[in-house]
C-alpha cells in the first residue's frame, strides 16, 4: 500500500462518504444482533448472548458510515433461557414495542429481521411489524425486510414473507425484501446496496 | 463565599431553571450527526435541574433517558461521561431503564477504555436489578481487584450501593475487597501498562484513532476506604470478624505497621474500632491501644477522630483521657480554622461528661474567644462557660452577646442551651442571663432558635423562683411580637398556669387580651383559656368580673373554637364545681391505660351501644405525669449536636406494664370468655434471681375468676422442660375453686420466659377471697444432645418447691389519684367505717405508712407517704376496687401517732362508693 492511500482515503472519506442511522428490530432470536456483526467485523458466531436493551454500533463499509440501533426483540432480564422467553412474545408485550418505537424514530432506514424457517412466529412477527410502522413518527421511513437463515431447510422464500407478513398492504413508503443468511453471508451485499442508496 | 454562591446560583436559574425549555431542547439528541458540544451542554443542565431539587415526571425522565441512550459511543470522551453522569441521576425515575445494561456492559469490558469504565461501572449499579447482580459477579470481581484505583473504586462503591438488595451476591465479594484493602497500589508512576487492556483502539473497523491510557497511581489511597466501608457493611453482623479486621489493619500498638495509608480509611477504621468498643468491654484494652497509637499519627485528621472518640467512650482511664486532650489542646493553637473547629467541638462536648478534666485547656480556649471565625469563638467561649466558675460567667456573657448577631441560628441554639444550664448550674447569675435571654428573644431568629430560648426561659421559671415575675413579663413582650403560633400557644398556656400565681396578675390581662385582639383562632383560643384560668383562680371579685366582660366579647369570635372556650368557661364562673373538676383537677388520665381501653372500645363493635366509661381509668397526678414523659435533663444533653440519639431504656411503669398483661391475656383463647381484666398485680419473684429456673407470679382479677399467670425462665441451655406446670396448693379454706392449669409443652433456655397460667373461679364474686398459695412448678426436664440440638428421648420428672403466693386485699384495688379532700367529702354519704388499731411492731411511721401502702396497694395524696414529723401523722389514700359490679373508688385516711412505748397507732377511715370495699380494707389492716 503506497504511503498516502490513507491519505487518500481520508479525502475521499471527507467528500464523498454517505451516513445512515439504522434501527434493526425483530422478534427474539431472529439475528439482528449477528447481522450487527456480521456487517460490522465480518464474523459470525453460532452463540450470541440474547441483547439486554440495545447496542449501538458504528460500522464504515466502504464509502458509507452506518449507525446501528441493535434493538432488543423483547425486554428481558439476562441469563434467562431464552426459550421461555419466546413465548410470552406471541403476546406482544406492549412495553417492549413502544421501546422499538423510541430508537426508530429519526433513523434513516428501519431494518425488520425475520427467522424465515421459524414459520410459527410468523404472526407474531406481523403483528409487531404493522403495529411500528403505525406510528405516526415513523411515516415515509423506508423498510427494509430480511427472511434470515435462508441456509437452513424449509425456510420460507420471498415470496411466502411478502404474503406472511402482509408486505404488499403496506403504503407510502419504500419497501423491500430479501432472503438471506448471516451464516452464508447470502445476500449481504445485496443489502448492502440497498442501505447505500437509501443513505445521504 | 456562602453569599456570593447564591448570587450565582439566581444568575444561572433563569437561564437553568426551566424544565419545559430543557425537555424541548432534548431534541438535538436525535440530531444526526450529533453535537457533542451542544448535547454536553444540555445535559448539564438537565443534571443541574436534578440537583437542584427539579423533579421530572416518569415520563418526562423517560423520554430524557431514552433521549440520552442516542448519544452512547459517541467518540467525545467528555460527552460520553456526561451521558453516564446523567443516566445515573435519571435511572431513579425512568422506567425501562434496564434496557441500557447491554450498552453500559461494553464500555465496562476490559478492553474498553479506562477512562469510561469507572462511569459505565457506576451507572450500572443503578439501572440493574438486585436480582441481576449474580450475573456480573465475576465482572466485578475482577474490577474490584483492578489495579486501576478509579475502577477498583468505582467496583467497590457500586458493589456497597448493591449490598442492601444483593446481599448473597455481594457477600461473596468479601476476599477481592480485602485485596483492595491490602493492595499497596503497585503499579508505579513508570510502570508498563503492558496488560494491553488499557491500549484499546475503539471502534471496531474504524480504528483510526487509537488513545492510550496509563494506569496512574493513587496517591491518595482512596480506594482503601472504599475497600473498607464495604467489607465492614459485609462483615457488620459478624463482631468477631469486625474485631480480627480491625485489628489486623490498626497494625499494631504503634500503629505503624498498618497497611492503610488513606486517612480517611483509618477514620473509618477508628469508628469501627469505637462501635465494638462499646458493644464489647473485653477487648477494651486493645482498643485503647491502638487508639492511642493513632493519636500519634501524622495525619490531623486521624488524630482528631481518635482524640473524639476516646472523649467519648464512657469510663474511659483517665491518663488516656488527658492524653486525647494534649492532642487537642495542640490542635487549639494550629493555624487551620478547621483543626482549631474540631478541636473545640470535641471538647465543648466533653465538658459535659468531664468539666474538670477539659478545665485543663482553659488557658488556650480563653484565647479562642476572639478568634475571627465565629463558630470556633462560639464553641469556646460554652465550653468555658460549662467549665469555668461563676466569676467568669459575666464576662464570658458580654463576650458572646458581642457577636451573638455573627453567628447562625444553629450556633445560637448551641449558645442558648449553654446558658441554660449555666443558670441552674449558678442560679444566682439569673438576673444577668435572663436580661441575656430575653436580649436575644428580641434578635431576628428561625423557630428552633427561638424556641430554645422560649424553652430556656420556661426552665428558669420552673427551677428558680426568684426571676419568675421577670421572666413572665420578658414572655409576655415576646408574644406580643411572635410569629410563631406554636411558641405563642405554649406561653399563654404558661402564663395561665403560672400567672394567677403572681402577687399583680393583671398586669399580664392586657398582654393575653390583646392576643384576642389579634392574632389567628388557635392563639385566641389559648388567651381565652389562659385568661379564664386568671378569673377562676383568683380570689378578687373584681378580677373576676373583669375577666367575665373579656370572655364575654369572646362571645362573638369567628372561630368556633373560641367561643366554644368561651362559653365553657363562663359557665364555669357561674358552678364552682364545673371549675374544680376542669381547671383546679391537679390529675390526669394515665395516657397508656385510657389509649388501650379506648382502642379495645372502638374494636368491640357491640360496645358501642353505650358510651365510653372512663371512670375505670386510674388517674395519675400531674407531677407523675410530667416525671413519666420527662425528656432528659437539660444540664446532660446541652451544648453539642449529639449524632446519638440517647435511647431512653423505657422504665415501663405499672400501667404500661399492666397494658402489656392484657394485650398477653387476650391472646389465651381458654381465658376469653372471663370478660374484662379488672385489675393486674405486678410480677412477684417466686424464686431468687440466681437459680436455675426463675419464676414470677402475675395475680389477674377477672369478674368471676382469678387467673395467676406464672412466668416460667429455663436458664440452663442444654437442657428442655416439657410439660411444665405450676400446682396450687390452698392452705387454708377460701372461696376459690381451681378450674384448669394451662401448662407449657416445651421450654428452653432459648424460648424463655414462657407463660403458665393457672385459673380459679371465684364462688362468690361479691367477696373479696384472699389466702396463700403452696406453688410447686412440676415438669420433665430432658437433656439436649449438643450436637443435633434435638432434646434426648428420656426425661426425668422434676418438681422445684416455689414461694408461696399470696392473694390479698391489695390485689382487688388499683391505685388511682383523686384531689381528696373534695372527693372525702363527696363520700361522706356513702359507705364507711373507722377503726383503731395498735401496730406495736412498727418502729417509725413511716415504715408503718410504707407498709400501709405495699399492702393496700393505694395510691398516697399529696405527698403524704412521708411523714413530716416523728409523732403524728396523716396518711391519705386513693385506690379503685375492682369488683363483678363495676369498680368503685375508695379512699382511705390513716390518722396515726407514734410513741417509743407503744409503736404506731392507727386511726383507719375509710370511705368507698361500695360497700364491700372498706370490710376489705379494713380486714386486710387488720387480718
Amino acid at each position: 500500500m503506497p504511503w498516502y492511500t490513507p491519505l487518500f482515503q481520508w479525502l475521499s472519506g471527507l467528500f464523498f462518504t454517505k451516513t445512515a442511522d439504522i434501527s434493526i428490530v425483530g422478534l427474539q432470536a431472529s439475528g439482528k444482533t449477528s447481522f450487527v456483526n456480521v456487517i460490522g467485523s465480518g464474523q459470525w458466531s453460532e452463540e450470541v448472548v440474547p441483547t439486554v436493551g440495545f447496542n449501538v454500533r458504528n460500522v464504515r463499509k466502504g464509502n458509507i458510515t452506518l449507525k446501528i440501533w441493535d434493538i432488543a426483540g423483547a425486554l428481558t432480564r439476562q441469563f434467562q433461557p431464552i426459550r421461555s422467553l419466546g413465548l410470552s412474545l406471541s403476546t406482544g408485550q406492549p412495553k417492549f414495542r413502544s421501546t422499538w418505537e423510541r430508537y426508530c424514530s429519526g433513523v434513516d432506514v428501519i431494518i425488520f429481521i425475520v427467522d424465515s424457517h421459524d414459520k410459527e412466529k410468523f404472526d407474531a412477527a406481523r403483528f409487531e411489524l404493522h403495529q411500528l410502522l403505525s406510528y405516526q413518527t415513523l411515516a415515509a421511513v423506508p423498510l427494509l425486510v430480511l427472511g434470515n437463515k435462508n441456509d437452513l431447510q424449509d425456510h420460507a422464500t420471498v415470496n411466502e414473507l411478502i404474503k406472511a407478513l402482509e408486505l404488499d398492504k403496506i403504503r407510502s413508503r419504500a419497501v423491500s425484501c430479501y432472503s438471506c443468511s448471516m451464516k452464508s453471508q447470502h445476500n449481504l451485499d445485496i443489502v448492502l446496496q440497498w442501505l447505500t442508496k437509501h443513505s445521504h | 463565599m456562602a453569599f456570593a454562591s447564591k448570587k450565582d446560583d439566581e444568575g444561572l436559574s433563569a437561564y437553568y431553571n426551566n424544565k419545559t425549555t430543557v425537555i424541548q431542547e432534548a431534541r438535538v439528541f436525535n440530531d444526526s450527526p450529533i453535537s457533542p458540544r451542544k448535547c454536553r451542554a444540555l445535559l448539564t443542565r438537565i443534571v443541574h435541574l436534578l440537583y437542584v431539587g427539579e423533579s421530572f415526571s416518569a415520563q418526562e425522565a423517560t423520554t430524557l433517558f431514552f433521549g440520552t441512550t442516542k448519544l452512547f459511543q459517541h467518540k467525545d470522551s467528555a460527552l460520553r461521561q456526561m451521558v453516564y453522569l446523567t443516566i445515573k441521576e435519571l435511572a431513579g425515575t425512568a422506567e425501562d431503564v434496564i434496557m441500557v445494561t447491554s450498552s453500559i456492559m461494553k464500555d465496562m469490558q476490559p478492553n474498553s477504555e479506562v477512562i469510561y469504565r469507572p462511569n459505565s461501572i457506576r451507572a450500572l449499579c443503578r439501572i440493574i436489578d438486585p436480582s441481576m447482580a449474580q450475573g456480573f459477579e465475576r465482572f466485578f470481581k475482577a474490577a474490584i481487584v483492578d489495579k486501576t484505583p478509579s475502577i477498583s473504586s468505582a467496583a467497590l462503591v457500586s458493589s456497597y450501593h448493591l449490598f442492601p438488595n444483593a446481599k448473597d451476591v455481594v457477600k461473596r465479594w468479601a476476599n477481592e475487597a480485602q485485596e483492595a484493602v491490602n493492595s499497596k497500589s503497585s503499579t508505579s508512576l513508570f510502570g508498563s501498562s503492558a496488560s494491553g487492556g488499557y491500549l484499546t483502539a475503539w471502534g471496531g473497523s474504524a480504528g483510526q484513532q487509537t488513545s492510550g491510557y496509563q494506569a496512574v497511581p493513587s496517591t491518595s489511597y482512596i480506594t482503601q476506604y472504599h475497600a473498607l466501608g464495604l467489607l465492614y457493611l459485609i462483615r457488620q453482623q459478624d463482631r468477631m470478624a469486625i474485631t480480627k479486621m480491625i485489628q489486623q489493619l490498626g497494625g499494631g500498638k504503634t500503629g505503624a505497621g498498618t497497611t492503610l495509608k488513606n486517612p480517611m480509611a483509618l477514620c473509618m477504621l477508628i469508628r469501627y474500632a469505637a462501635k465494638v468498643l462499646e458493644e464489647d468491654p473485653n477487648v477494651q484494652k486493645q482498643m485503647l491501644d491502638l487508639l492511642d497509637g493513632w493519636l500519634k499519627h501524622k495525619s490531623d485528621m486521624v488524630n482528631l477522630e481518635a482524640a473524639r472518640v476516646i472523649c467519648e467512650i464512657k469510663n474511659v482511664p483517665t491518663f488516656q483521657l488527658m492524653r486525647a486532650i494534649g492532642v487537642l489542646q495542640l490542635f487549639l493553637s494550629s493555624p487551620k480554622a478547621t483543626l482549631r473547629f474540631a478541636a473545640t467541638r470535641i471538647l465543648a462536648a466533653l465538658a459535659v461528661t468531664h468539666p474538670s478534666n477539659v478545665a485543663s485547656v482553659n488557658v488556650d480556649l480563653e484565647n479562642l474567644i476572639g478568634d475571627a471565625n465565629r463558630s470556633v469563638a462560639t464553641y469556646a467561649i460554652t465550653t468555658l462557660l460549662k467549665t469555668g466558675n461563676e466569676a467568669s460567667v459575666d464576662r464570658l456573657m458580654k463576650q458572646i452577646s458581642g457577636f451573638m448577631s455573627d453567628i447562625s441560628d444553629e450556633f445560637k441554639v448551641i449558645v442558648v442551651d449553654a446558658i441554660r444550664s449555666l443558670c441552674l448550674k449558678f442560679p444566682d447569675k439569673h438576673a444577668a442571663m435572663l436580661s441575656f435571654l430575653s436580649g436575644v428573644l428580641r434578635d431576628e431568629g428561625g423557630y428552633d432558635f427561638k424556641r430554645a430560648v422560649v424553652e430556656a426561659i420556661f426552665e428558669m421559671v420552673k427551677f428558680i423562683s426568684a426571676c419568675k415575675e421577670q421572666a413572665l413579663s420578658h414572655l409576655c413582650e415576646f408574644i406580643e411580637d411572635c410569629e410563631f403560633t406554636k411558641l405563642s400557644v405554649r406561653i399563654l398556656h404558661l402564663l395561665g398556669i403560672e400567672g394567677p400565681k403572681a402577687p399583680q396578675p393583671t398586669k399580664y390581662i392586657r398582654f393575653i387580651y390583646n392576643r384576642v385582639v389579634l392574632e389567628n383562632a388557635t392563639v385566641r383560643a389559648a388567651a381565652v383559656g389562659s385568661l379564664a384560668k386568671f378569673g377562676l383562680n383568683s380570689n378578687d371579685s373584681g378580677l373576676k368580673k373583669s375577666i367575665n366582660t373579656l370572655l364575654n366579647r369572646c362571645l362573638d369570635d369567628v372561630d368556633d373554637e373560641v367561643r366554644d372556650r368561651a362559653a365553657m368557661y363562663l359557665r364555669m364562673f357561674k358552678e364552682c364545681l364545673l371549675a374544680d373538676a376542669y381547671v383546679k383537677e391537679e390529675s390526669v388520665f394515665s395516657l397508656d391505660v385510657l389509649e388501650s381501653k379506648l382502642v379495645s372500645y372502638v374494636n368491640d363493635p357491640s360496645a358501642s351501644a353505650t358510651p365510653f366509661d372512663a371512670s375505670s381509668i386510674p388517674k395519675i397526678s400531674r407531677a407523675q405525669a410530667a416525671a413519666d414523659s420527662a425528656r432528659p435533663s437539660s444540664l446532660e444533653t446541652v451544648g453539642f449536636p449529639s449524632k446519638k440519639e440517647v435511647t431512653p431504656t423505657p422504665q415501663l411503669s405499672a400501667v404500661e406494664t399492666q397494658s402489656a398483661f392484657i394485650q398477653q391475656l387476650k391472646e389465651v383463647p381458654e381465658l376469653a370468655t372471663y370478660g374484662e381484666v379488672l385489675g393486674s398485680s405486678k410480677p412477684a419473684q417466686l424464686t431468687e434471681s440466681e437459680t436455675e429456673y426463675q419464676v414470677t407470679c402475675v395475680k389477674h382479677i377477672f369478674a368471676e375468676h382469678v387467673v395467676f399467670q406464672f412466668n416460667v425462665s429455663n436458664t440452663i441451655p442444654d437442657t428442655v422442660l416439657e410439660q411444665v406446670a405450676v400446682v396450687m396448693q390452698l392452705s387454708a379454706e377460701t372461696s376459690l375453686t381451681e378450674d384448669f392449669i394451662i401448662p407449657l409443652p416445651s421450654l428452653s433456655a432459648a424460648t424463655s420466659p414462657g407463660i403458665v397460667y393457672v385459673s380459679f373461679t371465684r364462688d362468690s364474686p361479691e367477696e373479696y377471697a384472699s389466702g396463700s398459695f403452696q406453688c410447686v412448678l412440676k415438669f420433665v426436664s430432658k437433656e439436649v444432645d449438643p450436637s443435633t440440638g434435638e432434646p434426648e428421648e428420656d426425661g426425668y420428672e422434676d418438681e422445684y418447691q416455689l414461694e408461696e403466693v399470696e392473694l390479698g386485699a391489695g390485689d382487688y384495688i388499683i391505685p388511682t389519684y383523686v384531689t381528696f379532700s373534695s372527693e372525702w367529702d363527696r363520700l361522706r354519704g356513702g359507705a364507711s367505717a373507722t377503726e383503731t388499731f395498735s401496730l406495736s411492731a412498727m418502729e417509725s411511721l413511716k415504715a408503718a405508712c410504707d407498709s400501709i401502702i405495699e399492702i393496700l396497694n393505694m395510691q398516697a395524696l399529696g405527698g403524704t407517704e412521708d411523714p413530716a414529723s416523728t409523732t403524728v401523722h396523716t396518711l391519705q389514700l386513693a385506690g379503685m376496687v375492682v369488683g363483678a359490679g363495676g369498680s368503685g373508688k375508695a379512699l382511705v385516711r390513716c390518722r396515726m401517732t407514734h410513741s417509743k412505748t407503744q409503736g404506731v397507732t392507727l386511726e383507719l377511715s375509710v370511705r368507698a362508693e361500695k360497700e364491700g370495699a372498706c370490710g376489705l380494707i379494713v380486714s386486710a389492716i387488720g387480718g
